[in-house]
């Protein structure tokens, strides 16, 4: 993952609030539920923002935080997703 | 226990005869369908419940003119709109009245590769007409399944149904090998695979899965009589599904009208949550205090829940057995026999027991 890529939800993936169970991303066949900056992360993979974008919004938003540990697994987070064909990469 | 999905068989009509058809042999009438504003009351009664997902489907749901206001209808309940389609009958203007109305998500099943076959198994001209929607669907925003059904007559084209499903730039791909319930059971001399298929394909969509990862998600639904251990039909009877059918009558599985004794209650007359949480269908195979041993001591019992009671009727005349596919269970031999002689035996120029249509 580099700071250009774009990352984007898969088409058929969509966030939604679970009354009273917090955040979810509903896929074709399932749920993912979401925690932490999970459902942060995912708003902005909307097409329109970079990786190094969300990074950026991240840390703003964590202050405090250390950078690369936030770049780190914000990226170990998408990967993930990525390998589930949940986000694809622009 | 709560609900994940609903499963919507908004009508038992269809224009295709596929020869393993999972509706039903008795199918609601076209007379008794529910009107799409009892269904919509039934989809917020559902996410109250907290389903997240509702699978629209059939026979075919698109022979409803008024689906749109299914789509509409189950979005302001805030769920999640899955339409599944043989895609005959859908124009592009009536795909994107659904999408205008909130459709998530559209599976469209193929039959082969290949037309011929294809349009054979479906009983119906339909493989062309499905390749020109793919491309339409394609072009539109929405998430893309396409769910291709193996058996032993299309097993060995599973590289060109993959290679289709690239071509056609579908999201996802589900290879579901036939279930035998319905109208495949009917047929299953005829679709059960050999295993020397079964080998083949398991290792063909690995390596498939292995080369796509991260642009196409492939899922797999295995043969169930050549596993070792059952699977957890439908996620535990009345733990995370159920399905309406059209007129209203809530099962917790698409098969259970096959086994004698339970009735069902209908949203007419009940509200979904009694139905799910106290009617005695629901309530009959849930949990562990039906099972008979070898399940009721078992370590899997918590994965897969006794596996399914349709089969285990339908194989056993037992409703309440393990399911014989499990190699625990004493009918396990049941399993075999129809295995041993799908390996013995060819089979040439099926002779098909086609679905028919409903009243």
């Amino acid at each position: 993952m580099t700071a250009a890529n774009i990352p984007r939800l898969t088409r058929g993936c969509r966030l939604s609030e679970d009354p009273g169970q917090g955040w979810v991303l509903l896929i074709p066949e399932g749920v993912l539920r979401l925690s932490g900056p999970g459902p942060r992360i995912l708003r902005l993979c909307d097409g329109a923002h970079t990786f190094g974008d969300i990074v950026l919004a991240l840390g703003a938003e964590f202050a405090g935080s250390d950078v690369a540990l936030v770049e780190a697994e914000t990226a170990a987070f998408l990967d993930r997703l990525i390998a589930r064909h949940v986000v694809v990469l622009e | 226990m709560r609900p994940q999905a609903l499963i919507a068989e908004i009508t038992h009509r269809c224009p295709l005869h596929c020869v393993y058809c999972s509706n039903p042999l008795a199918m609601q009438p076209r007379g008794g369908e529910m009107p799409a504003g009892v269904w919509t009351r039934v989809f917020r009664e559902a996410a109250e419940l907290g389903v997240l997902h509702v699978h629209l489907t059939g026979g075919e749901p698109v022979l409803r003119p008024d689906l749109e206001e299914f789509v509409r209808g189950a979005r302001a309940a805030n769920l999640y709109v899955n339409l599944i389609t043989s895609g005959i009958g859908l124009t592009e203007q009536k795909l994107d009245a659904l999408i205008d109305a909130g459709l998530d998500h559209l599976q469209l099943s193929f039959q082969d590769a290949e037309e011929e076959p294809a349009n054979e198994f479906a009983g119906a001209r339909a493989h062309a007409r499905k390749l020109a929607l793919a491309e339409v669907v394609r072009a539109r925003q929405i998430g893309f399944t396409l769910n291709a059904v193996v058996h032993r007559q299309n097993l060995d084209r599973l590289d060109a149904i993959v290679a289709m499903a690239e071509r056609l730039g579908v999201d996802r791909l589900e290879i579901a090998n036939v279930q035998y319930y319905g109208w495949a059971i009917e047929n299953r001399e005829k679709l059960m695979p050999t295993r020397r298929q079964l080998d083949a394909c398991v290792a063909a969509v690995q390596a498939h899965q292995q080369r796509l990862q991260g642009r196409m998600r492939i899922d797999f639904v295995p043969p169930d009589y050549y596993a070792r251990y059952p699977k957890a039909c439908m996620g535990g009877w009345g733990r995370s599904l159920m399905v309406v059918d059209p007129a209203g009558f809530v099962l917790p599985c698409h098969a259970a009208g096959v086994i004698p004794g339970l009735t069902f209650d209908n949203v007419q007359a009940h509200p979904l949550r009694w139905i799910w949480e106290e009617s005695a269908a629901f309530q009959r195979f849930r949990g562990e205090d039906w099972m008979p041993e070898p399940c009721r001591s078992c370590d899997r019992r918590h994965e897969d829940f006794g596996g399914c009671r349709c089969q285990a009727l339908l194989l056993t005349g037992n409703a309440s057995a393990t399911d014989p596919v499990c190699s625990l269970s004493p009918d396990r031999k049941l399993v075999d026999a129809v295995i041993e002689r799908a390996n013995a035996t060819s089979v040439n120029a099926p002779n098909w027991v086609y679905r028919i249509d409903p009243a």
